[in-house]
C-alpha cells in the first residue's frame, strides 16, 4: 500500500463516482430536503460529501467526510435567523440591521476561521484527519486587504488579497501533524493577473465580434483559462513534507468540460445537475497528481479538538475553500 | 461468511495494513494481518460501520479508533444484517431503483409545487393580516418616496379637478368598512403613464393620465374601487413577502444544488410570480364589481376603461407605457368578467 512513495513516480489522484448513482443519491437528498422544507439539506450535504470523498481514491485509499449533520443544521439555522431578522430589520428598523451588519463583520474571522477548521477536521485520508491552525489575526489582516486595499487601489490590490488567502489557507493547513507548504510570491500572482487581464480582453473583442452570440463561450473559456492559471499556480507551489502537488487541467478540457456541463444542465432543466457535478469531479481529480522524490514517507496523526459548523456555511459563501 | 477484504487503519499513522475480517461463533470479528503481525478481535456489537452510499468506500470503525476501509459493500452489509439502522438501510434501498429515483423526482416537484403555489401564498395572507399596521406603514412610505424620486412627478391636474377626484374618493371610502385610513394620492405618471396601484399601508396612486383617459367619473371609481380591494387584502405586502419567502425557500430547500441555486433560486419565483398576481388582480376585480354592484353603477365602466388602457398600450408604445397592464390578467378576460356580471 506504499504507491504513493515509490520515489519519483507520480501518483494520479482516482474517482470512482457514477453519474447514474449519484443522479439517484442526489434526487433522494432533493427530495426529502423539500419534504422536510430544507431541514434534511444538512443530512444530503454530508451524504453527497460522504459519496464524493469516498470515490475518491489516493494510492488506494479513499477520503472520509465525517461532518455532523446536527452542527451543518445549527449552523444553517444560524445563517438564515441572522438573514432573515437582518431583511426584516431593513424595512422596520434600519438602525438594527445596521448593528447587525456591523456585529456579523466584527465575527467573521472567527465564523471563516470555524468553517475552515471544520472543513478540515472532517476530512481524512488514512484514518489521519486534516486540520488547520489559521489564527483568527491572520483570518482579520487577509479581509482587511481584501475590504480597504482592494477597493481603494481599483481592484490592482486584487491579485495580492489571492495570493495571501491561499497562502493564509494553504500555510495553516495540515494532514495529520504535517504541514503544508506554500511557495508562491505576490509577484506569480501579479504575473498569473497580468495573463489573466490580457484573456479577458480577449474576451471583450471575441463577444463584440461574434456580436454577443459568443458571449457565453468565451465567457466559458476565460473562465476555463482563469481556472487554470490559478489552480496551476496554487499546486505547483504547494508541499506537504517532501510531496509536491502537480494539477494537469488544461484550458481546452476544462472549456469543454464546463461547455458540454452548461449545455446538458439547461437542455435538461437542471435533471442533469448531478452528471455535471461527477463529470467535474473526475475532470479536475483525475488530473491531479503527487509526486515523492525521496520515497516512502509517513505521517502521523495530530491530537486535535472537535469543532463546531457554526462558520460552515459562511466559509463556504466566502469561497474559503481547497477550490479543487 | 467467509473473510471480508480490507484495510486497517490505526489512527496513529498513515500506515495501512492488508486485513481479512471474520466473524466468530461468539460474534467476535477477527482483524486479521495478511502480510503483518496484526491479530484483533472485538466484539461485532462494539463495531460500528458507516452508512451505504452508493459504491463508495465503507468503514468499520473500532472502539480504540483505529478503523478498516473496504470497497465489498455487499460483504459489509451481510457482516451487519439486522444491526444497520432501518433509516439508513431504506435510504440506500431508495437509491437503488431507478424507479424510486423517479417516484422521488415526482414527489420532489409536486411538493416542491405545492410549497411555492400554496404554501408560501396562504403564510404570507396569514403573516400580513398578522403584522402591525406600523410596519406595513412604514414599508408603504419607503415605497412611494422610492417611486416619487424614481418615476412621479406632482400631480398637474387643476386644483379644483384634484378637489372633485378627492370627495368621490372620501364618497366611496366611507361606505367601504375599514378603508377610513386609506389615503389617495395624485400624481403624474411620467413612464409608468396612465396608472393606478396599492402600495402597502393603504395608499392609493392614481396618475394624471389615467384621470384624462377617464371619459367619465364612475370608470374611476371602479379603478379605484378594484385598487381598494388590494389594499383590503394587503396584496402588495403578500406579493413582497411571498416573493422573498419564496426565494429563501427554495435556496434552503436546494442546498444540494450548491453552485446552481443563486441562478435557479430566482428563475422558479419570477415565473410563478406571474400566476400570484393573477388571482390578486381577480380578488381585486371582484371587489371592485361588488362595488360597482351595490352603488348601482354599471360594469360596463370597469369594462370601458380597461378597453381605453388596452387600446392605449397596443400601438407602438412598447414597454413602460402601462405597467398596470402587463401584471394583470389579460384585459379580454377581465372585460368578460365585468360584463358577465351583468
Ligand atoms: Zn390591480
Amino acid at each position: 500500500m506504499s504507491e504513493l512513495y515509490r520515489p519519483g513516480e507520480p501518483v494520479k489522484l482516482q474517482f470512482t463516482g457514477s453519474a447514474s448513482e449519484y443522479f439517484r443519491i442526489w434526487i433522494v437528498n432533493l427530495c426529502l430536503s423539500v419534504l422536510t422544507l430544507g431541514i434534511y439539506s444538512a443530512w444530503a450535504k454530508v451524504r453527497r460529501k460522504r459519496y464524493f470523498y469516498g470515490s475518491t481514491l489516493l494510492d488506494g485509499a479513499a477520503f472520509e467526510y465525517t461532518g455532523n449533520p446536527v452542527a451543518i443544521l445549527k449552523g444553517r439555522l444560524l445563517v438564515l435567523a441572522v438573514f432573515t431578522v437582518y431583511s426584516l430589520a431593513q424595512h422596520v428598523v434600519p438602525l438594527l440591521s445596521l448593528v447587525l451588519a456591523l456585529v456579523v463583520l466584527a465575527l467573521l474571522p472567527w465564523i471563516i476561521q470555524r468553517a475552515l477548521q471544520f472543513n478540515a477536521r472532517n476530512s481524512l485520508h488514512r484514518n489521519v484527519r486534516f486540520g488547520f491552525n489559521g489564527g483568527k489575526m491572520q483570518i482579520f489582516g487577509v479581509l482587511l486587504v481584501a475590504a480597504l486595499l482592494v477597493p481603494v487601489t481599483l481592484g490592482i490590490g486584487y491579485p495580492w488579497y489571492l495570493a495571501m488567502k491561499r497562502r493564509l489557507f494553504v500555510e495553516n493547513s495540515r494532514y495529520g501533524s504535517q504541514r503544508f507548504a506554500f511557495s508562491a510570491t505576490t509577484g506569480d500572482y501579479y504575473r498569473g493577473a497580468m495573463k489573466i487581464s490580457l484573456a479577458f480582453v480577449g474576451f471583450l473583442a471575441g463577444s463584440i465580434v461574434t456580436l454577443g452570440i459568443g458571449l457565453l463561450p468565451f465567457y466559458l473559456l476565460l473562465r476555463a483559462y482563469a481556472e487554470v492559471v490559478l489552480a496551476r499556480l496554487a499546486w505547483r507551489n504547494t508541499t506537504l513534507a517532501e510531496i509536491r502537488f502537480d494539477c494537469g487541467w488544461t484550458v481546452g478540457g476544462l472549456f469543454g468540460l464546463y461547455f458540454v456541463n452548461a449545455l446538458g444542465v439547461m437542455l435538461s432543466l437542471g435533471l442533469l445537475v448531478p452528471w455535471a457535478a461527477i463529470r467535474t469531479a473526475r475532470y479536475k481529480l483525475e488530473r491531479m497528481t503527487l509526486q515523492s522524490p525521496q520515497g516512502p514517507a509517513k505521517f502521523l496523526a495530530a491530537a486535535a479538538d472537535d469543532v463546531g459548523a457554526v462558520g460552515d456555511e459562511a466559509g463556504e459563501l466566502l469561497g474559503f475553500d481547497f477550490g479543487l | 461468511m467467509s473473510g471480508l477484504q480490507a484495510v486497517y487503519f490505526d489512527g496513529e499513522s498513515t500506515d495501512g495494513q492488508p486485513v481479512t475480517l471474520e466473524l466468530d461463533a461468539r460474534q467476535l470479528l477477527h482483524v486479521r494481518g495478511t502480510g503483518c503481525g496484526i491479530d484483533l478481535a472485538w466484539p461485532l456489537v462494539e463495531v460500528r460501520v458507516s452508512e451505504r452510499i452508493g459504491a463508495s468506500r465503507r468503514r468499520l470503525y473500532f472502539p480504540d479508533g483505529a478503523q478498516c476501509e473496504t470497497a465489498d459493500n455487499d460483504a459489509v452489509d451481510a457482516l451487519f444484517e439486522g444491526r444497520v439502522p432501518a433509516a439508513s438501510w431504506l435510504l440506500h434501498r431508495w437509491e437503488s431503483g431507478l424507479s424510486y429515483a423517479v417516484a422521488a423526482l415526482v414527489i420532489t416537484v409536486a411538493a416542491a409545487w405545492v410549497a411555492v403555489v400554496w404554501g408560501v401564498p396562504a403564510l404570507a395572507k396569514q403573516a400580513a393580516f398578522a403584522l402591525p399596521a406600523a410596519t406595513e406603514t412604514y414599508i408603504g412610505r419607503d415605497a412611494l418616496a422610492t417611486l416619487d424620486k424614481l418615476v412621479l412627478q406632482p400631480s398637474k391636474l387643476p386644483e379644483t379637478r384634484q378637489r372633485e377626484l378627492r370627495e368621490l374618493y372620501a364618497r366611496m371610502t366611507s361606505g367601504i368598512q375599514g378603508a377610513a385610513t386609506y389615503r389617495l394620492e395624485l400624481r403624474q405618471g411620467g413612464r409608468a403613464g396612465a396608472n393606478a396601484f396599492a402600495l402597502p399601508a393603504g395608499i392609493i396612486v392614481m396618475t394624471d393620465e389615467l384621470v384624462e383617459l377617464a371619459k367619465d367619473d364612475r370608470e374611476l371609481e371602479a379603478v379605484l374601487a378594484h385598487e381598494i380591494g388590494h389594499l383590503r387584502q394587503h396584496h402588495m405586502l403578500r406579493l413582497v413577502m411571498q416573493n422573498s419567502a419564496a426565494a429563501v425557500l427554495i435556496a434552503f430547500m436546494a442546498g444540494d444544488l450548491t453552485s446552481l441555486t443563486s441562478l435557479a433560486a430566482a428563475a422558479p419565483t419570477m415565473l410563478l410570480q406571474a400566476s400570484f398576481t393573477r388571482d390578486f388582480e381577480r380578488e381585486a376585480d371582484d371587489f371592485s364589481l361588488d362595488y360597482l354592484a351595490k352603488r348601482g353603477i354599471a360594469p360596463e365602466y370597469f369594462a370601458a376603461i380597461l378597453r381605453r388602457l388596452e387600446e392605449k398600450k397596443r400601438p407602438g408604445r412598447k414597454d413602460g407605457a402601462s405597467d398596470y397592464l402587463s401584471t394583470h390578467p389579460s384585459t379580454r378576460e377581465r372585460i368578460e368578467r365585468a360584463r358577465g356580471k351583468i
